[in-house]
């Protein structure tokens, strides 16, 4: 880019002002301009319109509040508070303290978290607050219990660390089990997908090198107005996958566009509502402005792997995930969105309209966004023990024409549970487990193929325990055999050798 | 119409559905079926109204079946529903789609009552009747 980011080439800010001011400014959706673009093309179109709106309404589990309480009397010096029963974070002064959206109910569990906190004061609600503190000579008291509303607090202000991901990758899943994730329920052999964000109507994507969007940016938020602070945590532009952090008066917003939610099995999170303003200023802002579902790609990964690095099943593009249904092998799949398109839609086109009743007013941000941030994964630098550390190598094995009494001795005399079947190349063909052995004597089977589970759920030495352990609990069982690439049998893991040999590692 | 068929500990073992299909000729679907040792229940669909649904149900009641007519499945609430689309593709005969406004359809006919969408729901609009 020759031209400095930012340049108000066909407009300025105060030029945009000064027509909004009196009332002949031309403002248009996402929607719109996209087809004001194909009708008349991009550069009449830019010359034209002054400003082009945008909206999303999806979880943001980045979301949260900074409430005052004032001052009771005796006062308190609050060290630990629940707002209904969730624990707000208090490592701050006295009376302040932050609600986060992704904060669990300790009463209520996944059903009620820091978001639906949220959602009940926007809407007036009584919240029930509890706070304990260890009483100082300045804050005597040392516990409260009260009720309060939103208009009982001095300030209630929801300042969101990341908000409006420019787009999202989509979901899927190949294992055979039913998942339950941030990104919703995802039915096993890729029976579904599931997206997120809005596509063209997507705030970050309608101005994807930030040359309008920076510090200080006025925005509609949750129903009301709101500011960018800054970028949001995660920012990575150069990907498309740029975030915004936001705040705005919690007081001033609504709860149809601020609403606390649950991902089932997963925990509870906010539903935001958030539009932003683009001045078309110079032509690039325009051609970012009139991007089409169709040229904002994403990939479809396999949640089914539960590692930082998901596969990509698919590249795709919201023409195709919005259209509910997605080809993947050759098969038909069923797309949905998690965020609102209907709502996208309604805050985009109140957002104009707050524009052309001139209640609403555009400004040159501070200082604008970068449109470039490194992006750095964690790495764990203490050495974590793997599969191959903890799991037994010395391995009781079985025959597909073993008979079931002799290896029912065996099994009792080592004290052992499971029993891997392999070949002759002791390659693993399939499992035993004592429950198997006690049903087969009952219903009087005589050799181990006859009982020996087919489909063996395994690990692989280098894994990390935790993903095998979770593995463990998807399938409910209590050991897997170890495999190499060639699926030769190394070794067996099981829960007793995590609990006896993970607990002598730590207190060693 | 979908009819949930509650079988008694006596009639366990017998073929009462494959006889009432030999009988009327109708495809009766299996949706949904739960045998343990002593009971068992089985969701179908009986593509038939009227006299004709009422022969189907008095067959399964003369082979000793409680016969029950499954008109409701679940309900949305459309206050709390915010239309986010969740619950359309975890439904899995499609019973719930997103038409071109992107609002919220139930094809009540079509639902068997899994109650998937029950807890995809982010905002606990659904719920089984």
């Amino acid at each position: 880019m020759s031209e400095e980011r930012g340049t108000e080439k066909l407009r300025t800010y105060d030029e945009i002002n000064q027509k909004i001011k009196r009332g002949d400014a031309v403002v248009l959706t996402a929607d719109e301009f996209i087809k004001t673009v194909e009708e008349s093309g991009l550069e009449k179109a830019a010359k034209e319109v002054d400003v082009v709106t945008t909206g999303t309404f999806g979880a943001m589990c980045s979301s949260g509040a900074f409430i005052n309480f004032g001052h009771a009397d005796p006062p308190i010096k609050m060290f630990k508070c629940w707002l209904n029963d969730v624990p707000a974070y208090k490592g701050l002064a006295a009376v302040d303290c932050y609600i986060g959206a992704t904060a669990l109910s300790e009463t209520e569990g996944f059903e009620y978290g820091g978001g639906h906190v949220i959602e009940d004061l926007v809407s007036g609600k009584e919240i029930k607050l509890r706070a304990e503190a260890y009483g100082t000579d300045c804050y005597p008291r040392r516990s409260i219990e009260t009720t309060l509303t939103i208009n009982d607090l001095n300030q209630a202000v929801l300042l969101n660390p990341r908000n409006a991901y420019e787009r999202y990758n989509a979901a899927t899943n190949g294992t055979d089990k039913i998942l339950y994730t941030y990104m919703g329920t995802l039915l096993p052999h890729y029976g579904n997908i599931t997206y997120s964000g809005a596509g063209q109507l997507s705030p970050l994507y309608k101005d994807k090198d930030f040359e309008t969007i920076g510090i200080g940016t006025r925005i509609f938020l949750g129903g009301g107005v709101g500011y960018i602070v800054g970028e949001g945590t995660q920012h990575n532009p150069q990907n498309q996958l740029g975030t915004i952090m936001v705040r705005g008066d919690l007081k001033q917003m609504n709860s149809h566009y601020l609403r606390g939610a649950t991902y089932y099995k997963y925990g509870t999170t906010l539903y935001v509502g958030l539009g932003i303003p683009i001045p078309i200023i110079n032509e690039r802002v325009a051609a970012s402005a009139a991007l089409k579902d169709d040229e904002i790609l994403t990939n479809i990964l396999d949640y089914g792997v539960p590692s930082r690095n998901r596969p990509t099943v698919k590249k795709t593009s919201y023409t195709e995930l919005k259209s509910g249904k997605v080809e993947i092998n050759q098969r038909e799949v069923q797309s949905s969105s998690l965020s609102s398109n209907k709502v996208a839609k309604e805050i985009a086109v109140t957002l104009k309209n707050w524009i052309i009743e001139g209640i609403f007013l555009l400004n040159r941000p501070a200082e604008l966004i970068s449109n470039y941030r490194e992006f750095k994964p964690l790495e764990v630098k203490r050495k974590e023990p793997r599969v191959r550390d903890i799991m037994t190598r010395e391995i009781i094995i079985g025959k597909p024409n073993d008979d079931i009494k002799d290896v029912a001795r065996i099994l009792i005399a080592k004290s052992v549970d499971h029993l891997p079947i392999v070949d002759n190349e002791g390659k693993l063909m399939g499992i035993i487990t004592s429950w198997d052995l006690a049903k087969a004597v009952a219903q009087d089977k005589r050799q181990l193929h006859e009982i020996m589970t087919l489909k063996v759920i395994t690990a692989k030495e280098d894994e990390a325990i935790d993903t095998v352990v979770r593995r463990m609990e998807q399938h409910n069982i209590s050991g897997v055999p170890v495999i190499d690439q060639s699926n030769y049998i190394i070794g067996i893991l099981t829960t007793d050798d995590i609990s006896r040999k993970l607990v002598r590692r730590a207190t060693a | 119409m979908k009819l949930k068929l509650i079988y008694s500990r006596e009639n366990l073992g017998k073929p009462v559905l494959s006889e009432v299909i030999s009988k009327t000729n109708l495809p009766i679907n299996i949706l949904e079926a739960k045998i343990t040792l002593n009971t068992g229940e089985m969701l179908i669909d009986v593509p038939a109204i009227g006299e004709k649904l009422k022969e189907v149900s008095s067959l399964f009641q003369k082979a000793g079946l409680i016969v029950k007519e499954i008109t409701r499945t679940i309900e949305i609430d459309r206050e709390k529903c915010v239309t986010c689309g969740a619950c359309i593709s975890p439904c899995p005969v499609r019973a719930i789609i997103q038409d071109l406004n992107w609002d919220i359809v139930f094809y009540e006919e079509k639902c068997v009552g899994c109650g998937i969408c029950v807890d995809a729901c982010p905002v606990r609009a659904i719920r089984m009747l």
